[in-house]
């Protein structure tokens, strides 16, 4: 085991090798556990007790999505024969082709999911769904996103975001 | 190591965000709890984007490490990462009491005053942990072919229900057998599990029971010594291997000791489910 929070599951569905950066089996042990000072605000519960099942919903699903990424990503490639996009989904096994492959991958295997989570959160969404929304973009799916980009619009997008996320995606090769 | 409060790192003051926690000036995120000298390095960092340093207040014996509040801040997918990153970067050099994500104090002087008051409660949870990591095993009902195959094999009135089925092909009768075939499964693997807690509630110090978390028929933490958790790993595997029909498990680790935090809890956790 390493030094990085690391995921191995056993007899599951889909056999996974150790990942590391998923929250998706910790999510309760971080949300739920933990030492509380009473005197202390908690974050999430400013406002809204919402805001938790939201974050489980996004970040669970996002996890959701790589899971089912890399499974796809381990197919026999004779078996897929949707053969336009096979060479970009499966053309290598580094962690960059899995994250690319999370990004076709999570459309194509999980879209009806992820129209619901997205239903369910609305515009509460956050950059979690960055990659979905720029994939949804590339797929020119329209309306809803607009919407969500719309609702989204008005809180600060600082550009520093996007390589401090990627920096931190990418300990999961480690 | 980092020194005194410094009124610099303080979240600037700036407009509210349009979700998410609005932090006043002078609040303080708290990550944990360490030892006054626990070493704080360099490079350590807390939430945000980017990502914002963070110090130690000291008081006795122990020093709370803490960090500026992000516009905006909640339970977001990087944060959670960032805070539970930094526990563990953390927990690499002495042991270290994580609060729960998204604690903050109003500010600097409100986690000294916590400090004082807990003292000595603290120093004492703290000390258990001490070379020790959380790991986190959860087991699923198995839902692959070669599980229904053996649960069909071993259950007469699951092969009773299929025959009726069989015989009159119905909604009300594939109802019947679905239910009792998801309820078979979760059966096998929560007994399964409660044999797997016996193997490693030996090679921990502590366990206890997690939340429930829909689909898990058991949700376990245990507290593992760090040169230990190669042998804890091998017994999940092992039994993974001998269960593989009836219990799918994911096992998480190292994990910051969110669940061995209070000090009362009992020494070796609750009672192991009785049978050998």
């Amino acid at each position: 085991m390493s030094t990085t929070t690391s995921t191995t599951a056993y007899n599951d569905e889909f056999v996974c090798v150790p990942r590391a950066g998923t929250l998706y089996d910790v999510l309760e042990l971080i949300l739920d556990r933990g030492m509380v000072i009473d005197v202390f605000v908690r974050v999430s519960l400013v406002g809204i007790e919402i805001l938790k099942i939201d974050a489980r919903i996004v970040v669970a699903s996002v996890d959701t999505y790589l899971r089912f990424a890399e499974a796809c990503n381990r197919l026999d490639l004779e078996n897929d024969t949707r053969s336009t996009t096979v060479p970009e989904m499966f053309g290598g096994l580094g962690g960059g082709m899995v994250k690319k492959a999370g990004k076709k991958g999570l459309k194509r295997a999980a879209s009806s999911v992820g129209d619901k989570v997205k239903g369910a959160i609305g515009a509460g969404g956050d950059e979690d769904d960055d990659e979905q929304d720029e994939e949804q973009e590339e797929n020119g799916s329209g309306g809803k996103q607009s919407a969500r980009r719309r609702a989204s619009g008005s809180r600060a997008r600082s550009d520093s975001r996007r390589p401090a996320r990627s920096s931190s995606r990418s300990g999961s090769g480690k | 190591m980092a020194a005194a409060p410094s009124p610099a790192s303080a979240p600037a003051p700036g407009p509210a965000p349009a979700a998410g926690f609005a932090p006043a000036a002078g609040e303080v995120y708290v990550y944990g709890i360490v030892g006054a000298d626990h070493r704080l390095r360099p490079e350590h960092r807390g939430v945000g984007a980017p990502p914002t340093p963070v110090r130690a207040l000291r008081r006795g014996e122990l020093a709370a490490v803490v960090g500026g509040v992000p516009d905006g801040l909640r339970a977001r997918r990087r944060d959670l990462l960032a805070h539970q990153e930094l526990l563990l970067a953390l927990a690499a050099d002495g042991p270290v009491l994580p609060m729960r994500f998204g604690m903050v104090a109003p500010d600097e002087a409100a986690v000294l005053d916590q400090l004082a008051t807990g003292h000595d409660r603290y120093l004492r949870a703290l000390e258990p942990l001490r070379g020790r990591v959380e790991l986190n095993v959860k087991a699923l009902p198995v839902e692959m072919q070669d599980a229904l195959a053996a649960l069909v094999a071993g259950d007469r009135r699951i092969r009773r229900l299929r025959d009726e089925l069989r015989r009159s092909p119905g909604y009300e009768a594939s109802i019947r057998l679905g239910e009792a075939v998801a309820a078979g499964l979760a059966e096998r693997a929560a007994e399964s599990a409660d044999r797997l807690l016996r193997g490693l509630a030996k090679l921990s110090d502590r366990w206890v029971r997690g939340p429930e978390v829909t689909g898990c028929v058991a949700n376990l933490s245990f507290l593992v010594e760090e040169k230990a958790q190669a042998a804890f790993q091998a017994e999940v595997e092992r039994f993974a291997a001998a269960h593989r029909d009836r219990v799918a498990l994911r096992l998480t680790g190292p994990l910051p000791c969110y669940s061995f935090v209070a000090d009362d809890t009992p020494a070796h956790g609750p009672r192991v489910p009785a049978g050998a």
